[in-house]
């Protein structure tokens, strides 16, 4: 391990990194409370909860299972809408009116029991067959919205009533937003978890050594729906009137799938990193060159994709091309190899009293080991990120 | 019966311009392994191309094709070179990912030029002959027809006579023999795109007349160049046509048949198609460069 | 006795080819099966469909008394089936310890273990066998990053994590070098004796197989060639063809590997 590796490991640093999770935590639980804290800012934090909440879920099937869903918004869209229908008492004609709670949790499940439903279907599709179906999905979703007028009120959409207090629903988001990400990064501790990565590996692998791989990836696949669902009907009680094009936004499955690859798809807190990183660069950039801002987002995306596939937290991991391995090269100190000289010999045991011998052997014939095993495709198919 | 085979000429004028709206987009897939997710964003580029030339020169869609061709070409060529040649081996997300970003940039960018206002192109082939009593041939869309055959044929010929045409094969069916038998493959990739792009931008062309031109019509027309190619097997120029023919008359079989399902729907309908026809038949309808299984990891 | 693993009147098509052709096997309990055939003879195609990877097209497969033939794979898994593939499947973005926690038998697993970490028990055996399999000094190194013959004993012990009743092993030492061909050898060997682990081996080395099983099966163009003992299927004519045969296989002929061994046949 090299000393900057070495470092990034240390302990000091993590007590560090405690430290400023800690004062965040303090800062994003204190800020409806500062002074110049008015609403409208308040609702641009709650925007960005929101943001990296549907980028959490996003990550859930995309990072995880690597079923990279282009269509994720539309769980959005149907949170908000079924939220919206039950609880508007004007522009449809069933005129329900129920408690907003009530509203809210229903929009959620509905979006879970249509995540599971229209997921066993797509998902038995692979990589970008699935990618499309999802986009297919969404799209579909949007017309049959705006076709469905006695329900959803057509092109028009819906009012909510009007019930505004922006620091509840900040905390609501904010709560939301932690229990899911502690919530995802014990899944990832669980065998559950594993089994959601080794479908991303190799699905037909995981299979043949008995994991449910349908089941497994429509659970989560459904999970990440229902949660997306709950952001959707709160969003959609905040803004207090949706419409298909405002509820069901290309945009915000692009950010959710942003947020996941520029922080670091498929790790746990990559998602938060990056989601909060592009939402703020969105509002600079929003604020400053307001024609430019969707067109800056697609140069973000490239350059993420083809210089930063890990993500930033990526970055600091030693295992890829990263600051580490690039620090080590400024500064000279690159161990010989990845995996330094702390290898010894380890004689195996049970049962195999004249083994051990073979790993000197290994040592030095390395290449004789190696070279019948490089499996066709296996190292250029893999995704990398 | 005069009601289907008004269902039936709508559907195959329907196809012919899903036929040249899909053929690009197959090509690219199945030559280069690429999804080119800003597909219908090139198609709309084309489109505005031709209602500038309309607007401000007076040319007619269908002869300022040309012209659009060889600038789109061009567009394809330094594209390829810039930013597709950096994803061609990488994983399908990569590239997929990377074309997103383009769509983004150019359905912005072109708002940002001509404002998000629905722009309506002529063209001196319009309106809609009798055929019989009750029965219609949409002119526009007849020629769009003609002119998707001529596209077929010659790019046809292309492939199967010309010395480039066959490397672009070659290199489509087996990238390394075709790199030892001295096959520049990457100027072969940069070929292709570059003349996927050019015909995608006639299609918009050709179809300015009859999709509104607005920044923001990409995204359908990229899912139903999907649908077609997934259904048809990559870079399968027959294929392209049988699978633009099916989903066509399916639409507007739709259209006719089925009591206030309205031409919105119609996206739900080649969706549904789609997922149907890939799960079923994940090897493609008609066969192709490449061979495609959908449900394969 | 009904056999452990029986398959009858296989046949797999791949639109007009025929990759298997009516074939027959079984496996008994704790019994080492040998199946060998030139490249492209349906080997892998036929472990394909009897761990259901694959459909089949005719025939049926049982296994432990239950008919497996439209089975998910995962069930095939549940009920004791294991297998290692040609191109080594590994989780390359995982420990080898968490691919061989990974890997345990599914079918005890409910909702509580499910959304549970692995337990000790799980540790202690993933441990053992690591250790068994000569792997302990790469325990916690990324399965991606290990070398082809260690991914291929990483497999091997995945398969055994789920206390399989019959392992599939499709060429368990293409790739890996000679010195650990007698470790793997010696290995399975223990497993059979020991543990009452059945095998059913796809293998080009042909010693290997003669020195392992009781039994062998040849396959040639997707069909049954022969059947019998190590011995005499050496001295089969048709094998003898088969390998020296007209269709330019570059595989060695058997006789090149009946030199002495030095492990013992069970």
């Amino acid at each position: 391990m090299s000393a900057i590796a070495a470092f990034v490991r240390s302990p000091a640093l993590r007590r560090l990194g405690q430290v400023v999770t800690a004062a965040t935590l303090v800062y994003l639980a204190a800020v409806p409370l500062l002074p110049q804290t008015n609403d409208a800012t308040l609702f641009t934090y709650t925007l960005m909860l929101t943001t990296i909440g549907v980028a959490i879920n996003w990550n859930l099937t995309g990072g995880f299972t690597g079923y990279v869903d282009f269509g994720h918004a539309v769980w959005f869209g149907i949170g908000a809408y079924v939220t919206a229908i039950f609880m508007s008492t004007e522009g449809n004609s069933l005129q329900i009116g129920w408690p907003p709670v009530l509203c809210i949790l229903l929009g959620a499940v509905v979006s879970g029991v249509l995540a599971a439903l229209i997921g066993s279907a797509t998902m038995r599709l692979k990589g970008p067959y699935f990618s499309i179906a999802m986009l297919g999905t969404f799209v579909a979703m949007r017309e049959i919205v705006r076709v469905a007028k006695p329900v959803t009120g057509g092109g028009v959409g819906l009012n909510l009533p009007l019930y505004l207090n922006r620091p509840l629903f900040y905390y609501v988001q904010l709560v939301l937003v932690a229990a899911l990400l502690v919530f995802t990064w014990w899944l990832r501790r669980t065998r559950f978890g594993s089994a959601l990565v080794a479908i991303r590996e190799d699905e037909v692998g995981a299979e043949m050594r008995g994991i449910n791989a349908t089941r497994t990836k429509v659970a989560i696949f459904s999970f990440a729906g229902m949660s997306t669902g709950l952001f959707g009907g709160l969003w959609a009680f905040q803004i207090t009137s949706v419409d298909p094009d405002t509820a069901f936004v290309e945009l915000r499955t692009v950010e959710a799938v942003m947020g996941a690859m520029l922080g670091g798809i498929g790790t746990v807190i990559g998602p938060v990193i990056g989601a909060t990183v592009l939402f703020w660069l969105n509002e600079v950039v929003w604020a400053n060159f307001l024609d430019f801002h969707l067109i800056v987002q697609g140069v973000l995306l490239i350059v993420i994709v083809l210089y930063i596939p890990r993500g930033l937290v990526g970055l600091f991991d030693a295992r890829g091309p990263s600051v580490i391995t690039l620090l080590d090269k400024w500064l000279g100190t690159e161990p010989g190899d990845t995996y330094g000289d702390d290898r010894v010999p380890v004689r195996a045991g049970l049962g195999s009293a004249e083994s051990g011998e073979w790993f000197e052997d290994e040592v030095e014939s390395d290449p004789v080991l190696t070279g019948g095993g490089t499996e066709p495709g296996s190292d250029s198919e893999r995704a990398t990120v | 019966m005069s009601q289907l085979l008004q269902a039936l000429i709508n559907g195959i004028a329907l196809g012919g311009m899903y036929t040249v709206l899909v053929l690009g987009f197959s090509i690219i897939w199945g030559v280069l392994g690429v999804i080119n997710f800003a597909h219908g964003e090139f198609v709309m580029v084309g489109a505005y191309l031709a209602w500038l030339a309309n607007e401000y020169a007076g040319i007619d869609p269908f002869i300022a094709a040309p012209a659009i061709f060889v600038v789109m070409t061009v567009v394809g060529f330094v594209l390829q070179r810039v930013l597709v040649n950096r994803v061609i081996d990488r994983p399908h997300l990569v590239s997929l990912l990377v074309m997103f970003g383009v769509s983004i940039i150019l359905a912005n960018g072109m708002k940002l030029i001509f404002t998000a206002d629905f722009r309506r192109n002529d063209t001196a082939l319009d309106g809609s002959w009798q055929l019989l009593d009750g029965v219609t041939v949409p002119v526009t869309k007849f020629f769009v027809l003609l002119c998707a055959l001529a596209i077929l044929v010659g790019l046809s010929a292309f492939l199967q006579r010309t010395r480039l045409g066959k490397s672009i094969r070659a290199a489509a069916q087996n990238r390394e023999a075709a790199q030892i038998v001295g096959i520049d493959v990457k100027w072969v990739y940069a070929v292709t795109f570059a003349i996927c792009i050019g015909i995608t931008g006639v299609a918009g062309a050709l179809i300015s007349p009859i999709l509104a031109v607005q920044p923001f019509q990409g995204p359908p027309l990229t899912l139903k160049a999907f649908a077609v190619t997934a259904m048809s097997g990559l870079g399968s120029i027959k294929g392209a046509l049988g699978g633009a023919m099916l989903l066509g008359v399916v639409e507007a079989g739709l259209a006719v048949y089925v009591a206030g399902i309205g031409t919105n729907l119609a996206v739900v309908a080649s969706f549904v198609v789609l997922v149907v026809a890939l799960i079923t038949r994940p090897q493609g309808l008609f066969g192709g460069l490449r061979p495609v299984d959908a449900t394969a990891t | 006795m009904t056999h452990l693993l029986e398959a009858r009147g296989i046949v797999r098509r791949f639109g007009g080819l025929v990759a298997v052709d009516d074939v027959d096997i079984h496996v008994d309990e704790g019994e080492m099966v040998g199946l060998i055939g030139p490249n492209g003879s349906g080997k892998t195609t036929l472990f394909d469909c009897l761990s259901r990877v694959q459909t089949i097209d005719e025939g049926t497969v049982t296994f432990d008394g239950v008919d497996i033939t439209r089975s998910k794979p995962h069930r095939v898994a549940h009920l004791g089936l294991a297998r290692t593939f040609q191109v080594i499947r590994v989780y390359r973005e995982l420990s080898v310890l968490e691919n061989m926690e990974l890997s345990v038998q599914w079918r005890d697993v409910g909702l509580r273990k499910l959304f549970g970490k692995p337990d000790r028990a799980t540790r202690e055996k993933a441990d053992q066998l690591i250790e068994f399999l000569l792997l302990s000094r790469v325990r916690d190194e990324l399965a991606g990053t290990l070398s082809g013959g260690q991914r291929r004993l990483l497999e091997l012990g995945m398969s055994l994590m789920s206390d399989p009743k019959l392992v599939l092993l499709d060429e368990a030492t293409s790739g890996v070098n000679p010195a650990l061909v007698e470790e793997i050898k010696e290995r399975l060997v223990i497993l059979n004796r020991e543990r009452g682990v059945a095998f059913l081996l796809v293998e080009h080395d042909i010693r290997f197989v003669k020195d392992l099983c009781q039994r062998v099966v040849v396959l040639n163009h997707g069909s049954k060639l022969a059947e019998g003992s190590p011995e005499a299927i050496m001295e089969d004519r048709a094998v003898i063809e088969a390998y020296f045969g007209d269709d330019g296989s570059e595989e060695p002929p058997p006789s090149a590997a009946s030199e002495p061994s030095t492990v013992e046949t069970v």
